[in-house]
């Protein structure tokens, strides 16, 4: 229930990538029992810092989970017989095929509720039946007439979309934006368990803004902090009809542990280790290259950050009926928080050794 | 303004070979500046002090231009060539190019069987009047810009190179009038930002700016059967919000539209679905800078005949003044 609490608070809240005011606002509040300073830096990163109880200088960890999420933008005011209506481009990955019909926010001079309209069916011709609108042929609707529009909102102003968080059976729950806020409601609940379990390390947990677009937040947040290690908490692709291949996962299996190129060796085995004490299943998720995570942009920053990834199962990504299993928000914040209980003054020498290791892998 | 404006559009300087650009923008901008430096990629970075009670504002403009680099000449003194940056090969054949000595060459293409389809750019050729590639004047690895000359319609200034040499005659114009500012503002002439944005970001990561400043054209949606957009030459300086490189900060982005608004400057909003600015870079170097961008309307983007709008131009040079001389709060 309390999971659920949470999630509802950081899913409904609007938070386009590029506007993420809002949403940080969210953040803060949740995180504030939690922490000793939160701080926002310039381009829109909500930045929490929790003292650990080593002695100083303490090293450090980032924890990265992006709060955007993909939104509409307006790009043209149109006039049709005196009504004022609205054609929109995507801010991050949108996927157009389930646009039409979508309630959304115009975050105007004031909120505005509107909708995503185009033609029914019926009135289409036979050739274009087949096939989803695009762009040019859908527009939001406001119920309001050119002027009105034309006062309240204008070229630029973003839209979010709308969608209650929803329970289905067992402990599955849907809803819009669970890509990423689940992951920050995992981080939540790792900053939760580290009240009662020590740490000798300084966590930095971000919710970084621009991760639909460009990675944003993560660079900058990387280089402002100068953290000693970092991880990425990200959702990843749920199995379901058609998803059945390799790296998609059973939602409610567990939290799955990321290795590639994009990630440390000794952060993914430390990970796993802290599964372990834990005797929680995880499981693992392969990149052979870019993971599309922040953790693409940690790594780099600075003299390099050994990063590490944890992802979450989600299931339709990127639309409004995205799904998740509680449980794996819940295990996947207790895993965060005991890997981060378990760091200790020697762990940074133990993932430059583990580096120079030859042989067979432990793994 | 007409006079330099002339004089910087027609100029030589594809991305990488700003040299001569750099040797025309110096003498403009020196008595107006309180520093000058040239970085190891070519920027040249000029600062004008603030009273100690601003922020560390960085202005970008690109001295670059597109343009064609030889890759092969053939044993009749042909030049085969390859793109610097967004060159298109619709319009190429018939034009002319001049290399950085001065040598002009014609376009050419190889037969056209086909009048429903475009060479690409590699079965076009130059022609420098060479009879061989013994007595040919340049060399694979030279750079040539596009030639045309600097020519005005009433209000409407067409030249090949807008993209962005209008966009330095708005910083140093700005640079002209901003008597006092409370920002330490860098004035950067950037190189390369056809290829990548690249010296911009480099510039950035030293300069390490709170606020990065993009002076860059924009395309429009006021001609024929284009795709829809909602900026329009001659409606004022267009104030970006989103371009598929990055999206404005927030922030900024209302502080130039109040600024804007208060001194009655003709300003519109601009979100760009294909192509990106300076800004791109200024906002993701370092921890990150509160980035934007003031687009100056254009038609006929990466064309020979870039047009932009007088009246748009001296609006954004308006903008950035009225933006400069006040406190910035984000």
């Amino acid at each position: 229930m309390k999971t659920f609490k949470l999630l509802q608070t950081l899913s409904e809240t609007a938070g386009p990538s590029g506007l993420e005011h809002e949403i940080a606002d969210v953040v803060a509040d949740v995180w504030q029992p939690y922490v000793d300073t939160i701080t926002r830096d310039r381009v829109g990163n909500l930045i929490a810092i929790k003292y650990g109880e080593g002695p100083e200088p303490r090293p450090r960890i980032l924890l990265a989970a992006h709060m955007d999420e993909i939104a509409l933008m307006v790009k043209q005011i149109l006039s049709h017989q005196g009504n004022g209506f609205l054609r929109v481009t995507n801010v991050g990955g949108v996927d157009v095929r389930h646009l039409y019909g979508q309630t959304v926010v115009v975050h105007g001079k004031r909120a505005l509720p509107g909708v995503l309209g185009s033609l029914p069916p019926h009135m289409l011709p036979p050739d274009r039946q087949d096939r989803p609108f695009g762009y040019e042929e859908l527009v939001v609707d406001v119920g309001l007439s050119l002027a009105e529009v034309e006062t309240a909102v204008s070229v630029g102003d973003f839209i979010s979309f709308r969608q209650p968080l929803r329970k289905l059976q067992g402990k599955q729950v849907t809803g819009k934006a669970l890509d990423n806020r689940a992951s920050l409601t995992a981080v939540t609940l790792c900053l939760e368990y580290l009240q009662k379990r020590a740490h000798t390390w300084d966590v930095i947990a971000v919710a970084t803004c621009q991760e639909e677009t460009r990675l944003l937040g993560a660079y900058a947040s990387a280089h402002s902090q100068r953290p000693d290690t970092a991880v990425a908490i990200d959702v990843t692709f749920g199995k379901g009809p058609g998803a059945n291949g390799e790296n998609v996962f059973d939602l409610g299996d567990g939290p799955v542990l990321d290795i590639g190129p994009n990630v440390h060796p000794g952060m993914f085995n430390a990970l796993k280790d802290a599964a372990k004490a834990l005797e929680m299943k995880v499981h693992v998720g392969t990149h052979n290259r870019a993971s599309g995570t922040d953790a693409f942009g940690l790594q780099i920053a600075r003299d390099g950050i050994p990063t590490g990834l944890v992802s979450i199962p989600l299931r339709y990504m990127h639309t409004m009926v995205e799904v998740v299993d509680l449980t794996d928000l819940e295990r996947s914040g207790r895993l965060l928080g005991e890997f981060i209980a378990r760091l200790d003054d020697k762990f940074l020498q133990t993932l430059s050794d583990g580096m120079m290791e030859k042989g067979d892998s432990k793994r | 303004m007409n006079d330099l404006i002339k004089k910087l559009v027609e100029a030589y300087g594809p991305s990488g070979f700003e040299d001569h650009m750099r040797d025309l923008i110096r003498p403009e901008v020196e008595p107006y500046v309180d520093e000058m430096s040239v970085d190891a990629l070519g920027n040249l970075i000029t600062l004008k002090k603030g009273d100690g009670s601003g922020l560390k504002v960085m202005i970008a403009a690109h001295m670059d231009e597109i343009g064609v680099m030889v890759t092969h000449i053939t044993k009749e003194g042909f030049l085969r060539f390859t793109n610097i940056g967004g060159v298109r090969p619709h319009g190429l054949w018939g034009s002319r190019v001049q290399f950085a000595n001065g040598v002009i060459g014609m376009i050419g293409s190889d037969r056209i069987d086909d009048r429903s389809k475009i060479h690409p750019l590699s079965k076009h050729y130059i022609d420098v009047g060479a009879t061989s590639a013994e007595d040919c004047p340049v060399g694979v690895g030279d750079a040539a810009g596009f030639v045309q000359p600097f020519f005005t319609n009433g209000k409407l200034l067409t030249s090949k190179t807008m993209d962005d040499r209008i966009g330095c005659v708005v910083a140093i114009e700005a640079l002209k009038r901003l008597e006092t500012t409370p920002h330490d503002v860098y004035f950067v002439f950037s190189v390369q930002e056809e290829v990548g944005t690249r010296g911009a970001e480099a510039a950035a990561n030293g300069i390490d700016p709170d606020v990065g400043i993009a002076l860059d054209v924009t395309i429009t949606g006021d001609v024929p059967e284009c795709p829809p957009m909602s900026v329009s030459l001659g409606k004022g300086a267009a104030i970006k919000v989103k371009d598929s490189g990055m999206i404005a900060h927030a922030g900024l982005v209302r502080l130039m539209r109040q600024r804007a608004e208060a001194a009655n400057i003709a300003h519109q909003m601009e979100v760009l679905d294909g192509g990106s600015t300076d800004a791109r870079s200024i906002q993701i170097a370092n921890g990150g800078a509160a980035a934007g961008c003031i687009s100056i309307p254009c038609r006929y983007v990466h064309s020979q005949s870039e047009t932009v709008h007088a009246d748009d131009v001296q609006a954004c040079i308006d903008l950035l003044v009225e933006i400069l001389s006040k406190p910035i709060e984000l």
